[in-house]
């Protein structure tokens, strides 16, 4: 069977990129299942999809835990534990990154015992949850790793699972699959079927008693206010506001006061100041800002800054001592 | 005829248009939701006759479809959760009514605490309200069974609304090659809906649904409705004998699943059951002697038919997917009724897993098999578990300690775990 | 008419009481409004909640709030909000607590329950002249399941249960009107965008005894389709083309507190909204929209006679 996980952020289409290559796989004369892991799934929050497809009835169901291929639609998801997207790679897994960096950069930062690939970035945009055409893009890449799925199955799918959008969006959708499935053609099947797991000899589970707690401490109730502030919402963003501090005036507070979030607070100086572990990135302030001292920046490039500034930053420690 | 990828939720919306329903009252609650969209977009653009009307809370809708279906028109309707609990005192009255129509319920668990993901802890609390039940595995027997559930609830002898379970998000939100029977052999095999004489007319005066003062009437319409209900199984074996005939897909009342030369066997029901077929599978690749029995009507209740396949096993394992609190598995209680008193009746044993949508893996079966085994061998049954690792009650720890949950009755709750683990292994 | 600590904008609070943290979408409407409320009710607060949006505000172990919670169901909130005021009131009558131990008990829902499944509670809590204060939160629609229509839902909008080309059939359902009639103790619209009006609303009904229902309505930029950025756009906008209109029901009369001078043609805020992209899309639907638009005018056309 085979078995492949599509992360990325809600409004990217990994519910599209799963549909579209089960149904090329179907179309193949497979029996599939493709689901989307719904959660609390919000725009730019992580989220992810998957398929199985077999040649035989598949009885499996739920979550995939030893994937055979896992692709990455957004590689600022790869650092982030709770997105799960490295959960069960082993050494059979493909990890396709959709990324502007080096396979082996990604492999020597990880670690993880499966193969690496990237998917390079075609498509320039400033905001990344802004890519229309990045499910299908995932699913050509994917069906060409696969390598029994023809061009024009994946093609029909395609058709199929977008007819609704109209026929000048499924062109483009047709255009951007065609090629991802060019661009992996060097891999082509790389991704091979995985085993299932034997009855003889499998991991005990480690079942435990369930203890007996009297309510005080078993019943569903926080005993304190404020928790959600270490859920790091900052994680959903694309988007990063950045206050020019020379264009502030210091009003009365406009950003911090319509951030839906809370998560612009005002210093005692009156300077507002963001709170990034937090910030969803809605750009809200951004608008509304009556001197235009916030922008917005692609958070991929706000990142790369930072990575850059801690790397001089660090060198220049070593230069010292 | 043709096979294409749907949801349970598309294959449920499928089922009502091949039913050619005339009425859905609706309300929306997760994860069913994608059911009455799917048949509003379908009203809206005139794909399909009939009319839909949103109510503002479950108890309405379940009493409109009842009023509906008891004035002449054929009724679907659907619901999850927290909606089949709000609308639980029309689930009774309206089954009372002899209201035939039919709603899909896509399983979850129930509040508190408040939760989207699956469970059978909803489905099963509407067990005595008088609705049959027909639980479903895959996304093609959800669209199959609603076809047949009409048969079943308008059939002269039976007369009584039919509840059609599938999982929530395992079936609701997952695609599966489902077969879309060719709408006009669906429509012959459905039929034309007659009420008989359960009308609402101005030529035909009719007091429906009336008050009874004292136990005697009561209890013959109560009793009725039983009888009824038992009536029932002979009708839905008829009835999907005739399915199996026209469609090529057979659905009697339990699947067994390599179960004939069986010495042990899982039990369960709902979507859960494919893993254990899975499971069935891979023992038997190793010599094992295993099966599976997945209960398809919960109401009513197949009683001979699970006596047959099961009482001569040596052990079986009971898994369910719900909890009666201060009971158990409500499944193993069903089991154990059906098997009391067999000659050389086999080792129940009960596990409660799947809780609020909690995966269960493949080990987790092939250790539940392994426990049978031990059962049989030191002659009695391990007590009941529930199906929770060590790992998940360490996470569960840390989500308590951000709970600020008092940490010194904590710590003494993990002492007691480590001392329980030890003597598990 | 009493004296109000928020005379100007810089009057208004810049410390936030409101967690981060939450799962509402980026650029939640609702959330804003919450934000605003909570920093002018405080902490000593018990929301008590039914089934939407923000039901997902405290999921275990987080929740944003310094003060108290409590989910019920989608029909009984105002029910909760009986019991623990009741509760409450035995426990300062007999001693059993201190004055300062007291929650102001503030219901808070979306339109789905308020405007809905949860009217037959809020009508009973009314009738017995129940001490809240009750926050609806209004996006039009049941945004947690996907935005299907409501009784909240406008005229024309499309949502997931009326996809047709005339979007929905219905009208917004009058629940300011509905509450006025049982002359509670104050009723209130506000907007999130609006930050002076909603402060003095809530500094005014925090400080009153009895029934009290405060509507926000809250831009939704999953459920009506629009960039999250455009928010607090979207919102003034309501109030500039007099779509909502902010009031407040006191002392037995209705009272406007902002009346826009010049109101805006209702096309400008219909038009940025994904929901309504009907009315312009392939062709512009003139009749719908010069429709909508009379509605509005007649409306206001009362309250500039007053």
């Amino acid at each position: 069977m085979y078995r492949i996980r599509f992360h990325g952020r809600g409004g990217q289409g990994m519910k599209t990129a799963s549909r579209i290559l089960s149904n090329a796989f179907f179309l193949g004369g497979y029996e599939v299942q493709d689901a989307p892991r719904y959660g609390a799934e919000r725009r730019g929050a992580p989220i992810f999809a998957y398929v199985r497809a077999a040649k035989q009835p598949i009885n499996e169901r739920g979550i995939i835990n030893r994937p055979d291929l896992v692709i990455v639609a957004d590689d600022s998801l790869v650092a982030i534990p709770a997105a799960g997207v490295l959960q069960g790679i082993g050494p059979q897994t493909v990890l396709m990154i959709n990324s502007h960096e080096a396979a082996r950069t990604w492999e020597e930062r990880l670690n993880v015992p499966g193969q690496v690939l990237i998917l390079p970035v075609t498509e320039e945009v400033e905001d990344r949850a802004e890519l229309p055409f990045l499910g299908t893009t995932c699913a050509g890449a994917a069906a060409r790793l696969i390598g029994i799925i023809p061009l024009e199955h994946l093609q029909q799918a395609i058709r199929d699972e977008l007819a609704h959008l109209g026929t000048e969006i499924v062109e483009k959708n047709l255009q951007q699959a065609a090629e991802a499935y060019e661009l992996a053609a060097e891999y082509a099947g790389k991704v091979i079927e995985g085993t299932e797991i034997s009855a003889q000899d499998y991991a005990k589970p480690e079942w435990i008693d369930m203890p007996f707690e009297v309510a005080s401490i078993s019943a569903p109730t926080i005993h304190t206010g404020l928790t959600s502030e270490l859920a790091a919402t900052g994680t959903w963003r694309t988007m990063r506001p950045v206050i020019d501090y020379q264009l502030c005036n210091r009003c009365w507070w406009v950003c911090s006061e319509f951030c839906p979030d809370g998560a612009i607070t005002v210093d005692d100086e009156g300077y507002p100041q963001i709170d990034l572990d937090q910030c969803k990135g809605c750009m809200i302030c951004v608008a509304q800002c009556p001197p235009h001292a916030i922008e917005a920046v692609a958070e991929s490039v706000a990142q790369l800054a930072e990575a850059t500034e801690a790397t001089e930053a660090t060198e220049a420690v070593g230069d010292k001592s | 005829m043709t096979r294409q990828l749907l949801t349970g939720n598309g294959a449920a919306a499928w089922a009502a248009r091949l039913a050619k329903v005339d009425y859905v009252p609706a309300f929306p609650i997760t994860p069913q939701t994608e059911i009455i969209e799917t048949l509003s977009a379908w009203f809206d653009n005139g794909e399909i006759p009939g009319r839909m009307t949103t109510l503002e809370s479950e108890q309405s809708m379940i009493t409109a479809a009842g009023a509906a279906a008891i004035t002449g028109v054929r009724v679907f309707t659907a619901t999850s959760s927290q909606g089949l609990l709000y609308g639980m005192e029309m689930l009774y009255t309206v089954a009372g009514w002899r209201a035939p129509f039919v709603m899909i319920n896509v399983s979850r668990g129930l509040s508190a605490p408040l939760t989207l993901e699956p469970d059978h802890n909803d489905i099963l609390a509407a067990r005595d309200s008088g609705f049959l039940q027909i639980h479903c595995a895959t996304c093609q027997e959800v669209l199959d069974s609603t076809l047949i559930a009409y048969r079943l609830a308008e059939h002269e002898k039976v007369r009584l609304p039919v509840i059609v379970n599938q999982d929530g998000f395992y079936l609701s939100f997952t695609r599966e090659p489902v077969e879309i029977p060719d709408p006009a052999l669906a429509a012959r095999f459905v039929g034309q809906f007659d009420p008989e004489n359960t009308q609402l007319r101005a030529s035909a005066p009719t007091s429906q649904a009336v008050a009874v003062l004292g136990g005697s009437p009561y209890s013959y319409f109560r009793y009725e409705l039983h009888l009824a209900a038992q009536q029932a199984l002979d009708v839905y074996d008829e009835v999907a004998a005739e399915f199996a005939e026209q469609f090529g897909r057979d659905y009697s009342a339990i699947e067994s699943y390599r179960i004939d030369d069986a010495e042990f066997a899982f039990v369960m029901m709902g979507c859960f059951a494919t893993k254990a077929k899975e499971a069935v599978d891979r023992l038997r690749d190793i010599g094992w002697r295993i099966g599976l029995v997945r209960p398809r009507l919960l109401r009513p209740f197949p009683e001979q038919a699970l006596h047959d396949a099961l009482a001569d096993k040596k052990a079986i394992a009971i898994i369910d997917q719900n909890i009666s609190m201060g009971k158990g598995g409500v499944l193993h209680t069903e089991v154990a009724s059906a098997l009391y008193g067999a000659k050389a009746a086999p080792l129940l044993t009960s596990y409660i897993g799947g809780l609020g949508g909690r995966d269960i893996s493949q080990e987790e079966l092939f250790e539940i098999a392994n426990q049978l085994k031990q059962a049989v061998e030191k002659g009695s049954a391990p007590p009941p578990r529930l199906l929770y690792t060590a790992g998940e009650l360490r996470e569960m720890r840390k989500l308590q300690a951000i709970a600020h949950v008092e940490r010194q009755e904590l710590k003494l709750g993990e002492e007691s775990d480590n001392d329980q683990g030890e003597g598990n292994d | 008419m009493t004296e109000t600590a928020f005379r100007r904008m810089k009057d208004l609070p810049s410390t936030r009481l409101l967690g981060t943290g939450t799962p509402m979408c980026a650029g939640c409407g609702g959330l804003l409004a919450l934000h605003e409320i909570y920093d002018i009710l405080g902490e000593k607060t018990v929301f008590i909640n039914a089934a939407g949006c923000m039901t997902l505000l405290s999921v275990y172990p987080f929740t944003p709030f310094r003060g108290s919670w409590l989910y019920t169901s989608m029909a009984s909130a105002p029910a909760g909000a009986q019991g623990v005021r009741d509760a409450l009131d035995i426990l300062l009558e007999q001693k059993r607590i201190s004055a300062d131990e007291d929650l102001q008990t503030v219901v808070l829902t979306g339109d789905g329950s308020a405007y809905g499944m949860g009217l037959s509670a809020t009508s009973g809590a009314i009738d017995r002249n129940l001490d809240f204060l009750y926050i609806c939160y209004d996006n039009e629609g049941y945004g947690n399941t996907g935005q299907q229509f409501s009784e909240a839902t406008p005229h024309a909008a499309k949502t997931s249960t009326s996809s047709g080309p005339r979007g929905f059939p219905g009208f917004k359902k009058d629940l300011f009107d509905i509450w006025a009639a049982n002359r509670p103790a104050y009723v209130a619209t506000v907007i999130g965008t609006e930050p002076l009006d909603l402060a003095r609303k809530i500094e005014k009904a925090k400080n009153m005894k009895g029934p009290r229902l405060i509507i926000a309505l809250a831009p939704c930029p999953t459920g009506w389709d629009y960039d999250p950025k455009e928010t607090v756009e979207i919102g003034k906008l309501a109030v500039k083309t007099g779509v909502w209109p902010l009031k407040e029901y006191i002392d037995g009369k209705v009272v406007h507190t902002k009346i826009p001078r010049q109101r805006k043609p209702v096309e400008e805020y219909l038009q940025k909204q994904g929901r309504f992209a009907h009315l312009f899309k392939p062709e512009r639907n003139e009749k719908l929209l010069a429709e909508i638009q009379q509605r509005i005018d007649v409306y206001w056309e009362g309250i500039s006679n007053e």
